[in-house]
């Protein structure tokens, strides 16, 4: 019955299966690359060795039986010595996972010894896996687990017997030279073949099996009770920390500054109402206000006296009070390695973590601090964010009066370290700024901006003229271009010489929409510093950004232009990164309290579903019913009785004639594709090889090759070869 | 196709052949398939090209073949120094009518047998292509048609045996088939050398079919149905010998017809009124392999004619026959 298809020999067949289990070596030893193991030059030999005998099968012959019969030894050795010396569990059973799968990848392979591969590569991917969560991680696993059903699929075949004894006999004695599939191996032949003998019907069940494989995982991920892991992991420290360009806390002032372009995504963040989204955002991450030898950092004062004590909890409540009736929810999403203050508004209402954090508070900051920068990615949701640019600080009004009174103005937010010719150059600037008048703290922020700009122009690029005294006051008094740091750092100067308190504040500003995933992305080079200056009038912290271009506090306008059409991303990275955001999303922060959102969207989803559908049901039945029902005389019953004959008739007709319609349709290539003709080749394939009735055979030739003037009647043609493959079945019964 | 051949017509064609063929058995021993290879060359009314070593029963088998058809025979020697004009005739001044009267020469005949064609000059050779092209001979600007059917059996040595000189390609082109004899199985042979037969002369068989009927047989072949899917397989086959790398240049247009004609006669011959792509697949090496030639130098004819086998054989096993 079987058709004669075109099938790999077992040669082949071993080929297949040398290649496969060589990809399935270098997949699995890739993934030490995102561990903090010190693994890489056994990695490197490891995917050399196993990319050099996949490109040349002989090799493995080459190497003396001795090896073969110390490599366990030896490999059990290096074993005890690694636990020895090193003292922990992980990175030793990691690398003896690599020493075997390097030796396994190098020598030919029994059975057993190719499943101990797929076992081997699995340990590595999940202990990788569970480490690092991220995307990359799942697009191997998913090629991991096309490549093992390959594999496995190509081992069975190879178990065949008997042509596969002789190839397994072969490979078992490396000592008598290269298999003789190894010495006929060229992958290039073998790759065609395999294009050969695939046909749609293998890739078809192939890739259905695939799918299987994913869509029951799925399920399973779905299903599975949740639980914490994280934080009770002892892993967490094999993971690889990420460092990035872009933020900073605290600020330096070289002689050069050159701030790399990093496009990686630092922070997504969802937003239930997009319409929310300040036209520039600034996303608060930290306050600076400790100007000292020529670098901003945060003052131990301030650090003493805003930041609570260490807290450990899922939740936080803010100072801000939310307005009736609005709850705008923003859920954010933190890189890992970008920072462990966590990017804000301003002040909020409440703030959820996904997990129970140990952090830090500062809530007349409106900063959040985590103990520790995060490995894996951060996920907290803040609730009534407040966005004005706009910091209430009633305290230090007070301070600030009873300062003035003590004459001492000791106070960080004020200091200004600099030697007297600095102070003098401030002072002469200040004066031309305030042009001889005295203005409130915004007037004076947006003309020394405006001063600020008027002589600097803005690059990336900058560079601090050489010279004595402090750099920053060296770049204000010149004309050289410069970063936002510069600018910021200068207009806290200029503020704090005016008189007004002055900080420098970091985090990102502005960022994009993906229109893919419809959330605001952060990227690194979005970082950026700003000032913020204490309006003494009310009381309040007020934002100054005086980097050419940036807007001013309170002239901010919300909505959906601007939060949307004004920087709405569709290029190729934005799509990649709604992937990331669908990742983090959706798998990663899956949660107890999603999955019984989800399970319960499900259900009602498939329950409004079914409903739906009886209701349509019992609709068109009762529609039914209402037409049979009514009256039916001669010329009702007799129109329907001709429309009921039309139909069949057309039906009928569409059946006699639908090899001619078949032609009809298909243009001058309908012979080739005339259903006919194709069932009779497919019988014919059926029968080649078989003791049928040559009759038969001569009918459905004719019918396959023959005129279709010359043809007999098809479907009695189709019985007879039915019945001749029936025929056949029995006797091999 | 609106031409559809009557079951009869089918059923009388493959009577004739079946005659034909149990005729040739008598003095061909042991060697059916060539005899099979040599009545569709008759049906498909091409010329036929047999190689050989000397003494395998070249002659013998064209003779067979001339002798059971009932048709004019003639038979020329050729040799080093015979002239076009003793192939084709000569035009001849007639002292009576006072005008050069045309003398038809030996090719003015149904079957003629050119044997050892090979040992012959180009020039000479030569002359055979337009006959064996348009079946007419023209001399003196005046052209005469020759027999109708026109078959020639072309008998030759490999070509690098002494005093051979190689037929151009263009001649080569024009012989439908080459076939190969090959020794015969040491049964056959003993039976051969009991039978008491001397020479050709001896050959005594009666003639089994007559023109009409081989006319009759060449247009029924014409039209045997060719599916779409075969003339693409021919197709593919064809364009595979010319991107073959190993030959020097690949099957001409006219191959490909004669491959197509060959097909159709030996469905004929088997009782079919439709080619299979199995009657293509067999006549690829008869039909094509005279027609290329490697790029590379071998060491004598023969090994050529190796090479170029098994290179037809491999491009028949890498295209799929259609289903």
């Amino acid at each position: 019955m079987a058709p004669k298809r075109p099938q790999l020999n077992s040669e082949e067949l071993a080929q297949l299966k040398w290649l496969l289990g060589g990809l399935l070596v270098l997949l699995s030893a890739v993934t030490v690359l995102y561990m903090e193991i010190d693994a890489w030059t056994l990695t490197a030999v490891t995917a050399a060795a196993v990319a050099l005998v996949i490109a040349r099968p002989t090799l493995p012959a080459r190497v003396p039986s001795w090896v073969h019969r110390l490599a366990f030894p030896a490999i059990v050795i290096f074993f005890a010595g690694d636990l020895y010396l090193t003292k922990e569990v992980l990175p030793p059973i990691v690398r003896l996972d690599i020493l075997l799968l390097l030796y396994r990848g190098i020598s030919y392979r029994k059975r057993r010894d190719d499943l101990q591969i797929i076992v081997l590569g699995l340990f590595l991917i999940v202990v990788a896996g569970v480490l690092t969560v991220s995307l990359a991680f799942a697009a191997q696993i998913l090629a991991f687990t096309a490549c093992a059903l390959g594999f496995l699929l190509v081992i069975t075949l190879t178990e065949v017997p008997p042509a596969g004894d002789r190839t397994m006999a072969a490979a078992v004695a490396p000592a008598d030279g290269p298999p003789a599939w190894a010495v006929h191996a060229h992958w290039g032949r073998l790759l065609r073949r395999v294009r050969e003998v695939l046909d749609w019907r293998v890739v078809a069940l192939g890739s259905l099996l695939f799918m299987g494989v994913v869509a029951v995982s799925a399920l399973l991920f779905l299903a599975i009770p949740r639980f914490q892991l994280e934080n009770s992991l002892f892993l967490e420290r094999f993971m690889t920390k990420k460092a990035r360009t872009g933020f900073s806390d605290s600020i330096k002032f070289g002689d050069v500054t050159d701030i790399q372009q990093d496009n990686s995504v630092a922070v997504s963040v969802d937003v239930s109402d997009p319409t929310r989204i300040p036209a520039e955002p600034y996303w608060r991450m930290v306050v600076l206000d400790d100007y000292r030898e020529g670098s901003f950092r945060i003052s131990p004062a301030l650090r003493l006296e805003t930041f609570s004590a260490e807290r450990s909890d899922a939740q936080l409540r803010g100072i801000a009070r939310a307005r009736r009736g609005e709850s705008v929810y923003w859920t954010f999403y933190l890189e890992a390695g970008v920072s462990r203050y966590l990017p804000l508004l301003g002040t909020f209402e409440m703030l959820r973590f996904r997990e129970r954090q140990n952090f830090r508070f500062a809530d007349r900051l409106g900063l959040v601090a985590l103990r520790d920068e995060p490995v894996s990615m951060t996920a907290y949701r803040v609730e009534g964010m407040t966005q004005a640019g706009v910091l209430p600080d009633p305290g230090l009004a007070n301070r600030l009066g009873l300062a003035a009174e003590a004459g001492a103005a000791e106070m960080p937010q004020l200091r200004l370290q600099l030697t007297e010719p600095d102070r003098a150059v401030l002072a002469r600037v200040v004066a031309e700024i305030r042009g001889g008048r005295e203005s409130g703290a915004d007037e004076f922020g947006v003309k020394a901006s405006a001063w600020l700009a008027a002589r600097h122009r803005y690059s990336l690029q900058s560079r601090v003229p050489a010279g004595a005294g402090d750099s920053l006051v060296r770049w204000l008094d010149s004309r050289e271009p410069g970063h936002c740091e510069l600018f910021a750092g200068a207009l806290v100067l200029l503020a704090r010489e005016a008189g007004y308190p002055a900080r420098i504040v970091t985090g990102f500003k502005g960022g994009s929409w993906n229109g893919f995933s419809n959330n605001f992305t952060l990227r690194n080079s979005d970082a950026h510093a700003w000032c913020e200056v204490f309006d003494p009038a009310t009381a309040s912290w007020r934002r100054v950004d005086p980097t050419p271009g940036a807007v001013a506090a309170g002239a901010e306008q919300t909505g959906p232009a601007a939060g949307q059409t004004a920087r709405v991303d569709r290029s190729w990275s934005a799509r990649l990164d709604s992937l990331r955001v669908f990742w983090y999303r959706r798998i990663v922060n899956f949660d107890q309290r999603t999955q019984e959102e989800t399970l319960k969207a499900v259900k009602t989803a498939t329950q409004e579903t079914g409903r739906r559908l009886r209701q349509a049901l019992e609709r068109g039945v009762a529609r039914l019913k209402a037409w049979l029902a009514s009256p039916w005389d001669l010329a009702r019953a007799g129109r329907w009785l001709a429309v009921l004959a039309a139909l069949g008739g057309v039906a009928w007709l569409g059946w006699r004639f639908r090899p001619a319609m078949w032609r009809l349709f298909h243009g001058r290539h309908a012979r080739r594709e005339d259903p006919v003709r194709r069932k009779a080749g497919r019988w014919l394939a059926r029968l080649r090889g078989v003791e049928a009735d040559p009759a038969v055979v001569a009918d459905l030739q004719r019918l396959r090759y023959g005129a279709p003037a010359g043809w007999p009647e098809p479907a009695a043609v189709w019985r007879k070869a039915r019945r001749a493959a029936r025929r056949r079945a029995n006797v091999e019964r | 196709m609106s031409d559809f051949v009557q079951a009869e017509q089918i059923t009388g064609a493959k009577q004739t052949l079946d005659r034909l063929r149990a005729n040739m058995r008598q003095t061909i021993k042991g060697k059916d398939d060539v005899i099979e290879q040599v009545l569709i060359c008759v049906v498909a009314g091409g010329h036929l090209l047999i190689e050989d070593l000397p003494g395998v029963g070249k002659t013998t088998l064209a003779y067979s073949l001339a002798r059971s058809l009932d048709c004019g025979f003639s038979r020329i020697q050729f040799t080093s120094d015979l002239l076009p004009s003793d192939v084709t005739g000569v035009a001849i001044y007639d002292e009576a009518t006072k005008e050069f009267a045309f003398k038809p020469g030996p090719v003015f005949a149904n079957v003629v047998l050119a044997d050892e064609i090979n040992r012959a000059t180009p020039k000479t050779q030569s002359a055979l292509l337009e006959v064996m092209d348009r079946a007419r001979v023209t001399v003196d600007g005046q052209a005469h048609a020759v027999g109708s059917p026109f078959l020639v059996f072309a008998t030759q040595n490999p070509v690098d045996y002494e005093g051979t000189f190689p037929l151009p390609e263009s001649q080569m082109d024009r012989f439908l088939m080459r076939l190969q004899m090959g020794y015969p199985q040491p049964g056959d042979e003993l039976e051969i050398l009991r039978s008491t037969r001397t020479g050709y002369d001896a050959i005594r068989l009666n003639a089994v079919a007559t023109r009409e009927d081989i006319l009759r047989l060449q247009a029924l072949a014409a039209q045997v149905f060719v599916e779409d899917s075969v003339l693409d397989y021919i197709l593919k086959i064809v364009a595979a010998t010319r991107t073959e790398a190993d030959f020097r240049a690949g099957v001409s247009v006219r191959g490909g017809l004669a491959l197509r004609t060959a097909a159709q006669a030996r469905a004929l011959a088997n009782g079919r009124d439709f080619v299979l792509p199995d009657d293509v697949a067999e006549l690829v090496a008869p039909v094509l392999a005279h027609r290329l030639g490697l790029v590379r130098q071998t060491s004598d004819a023969l090994e050529e004619r190796r090479a170029i086998g098994a290179i037809l054989k491999r491009i028949l096993t890498l295209i799929p026959s259609p289903v």
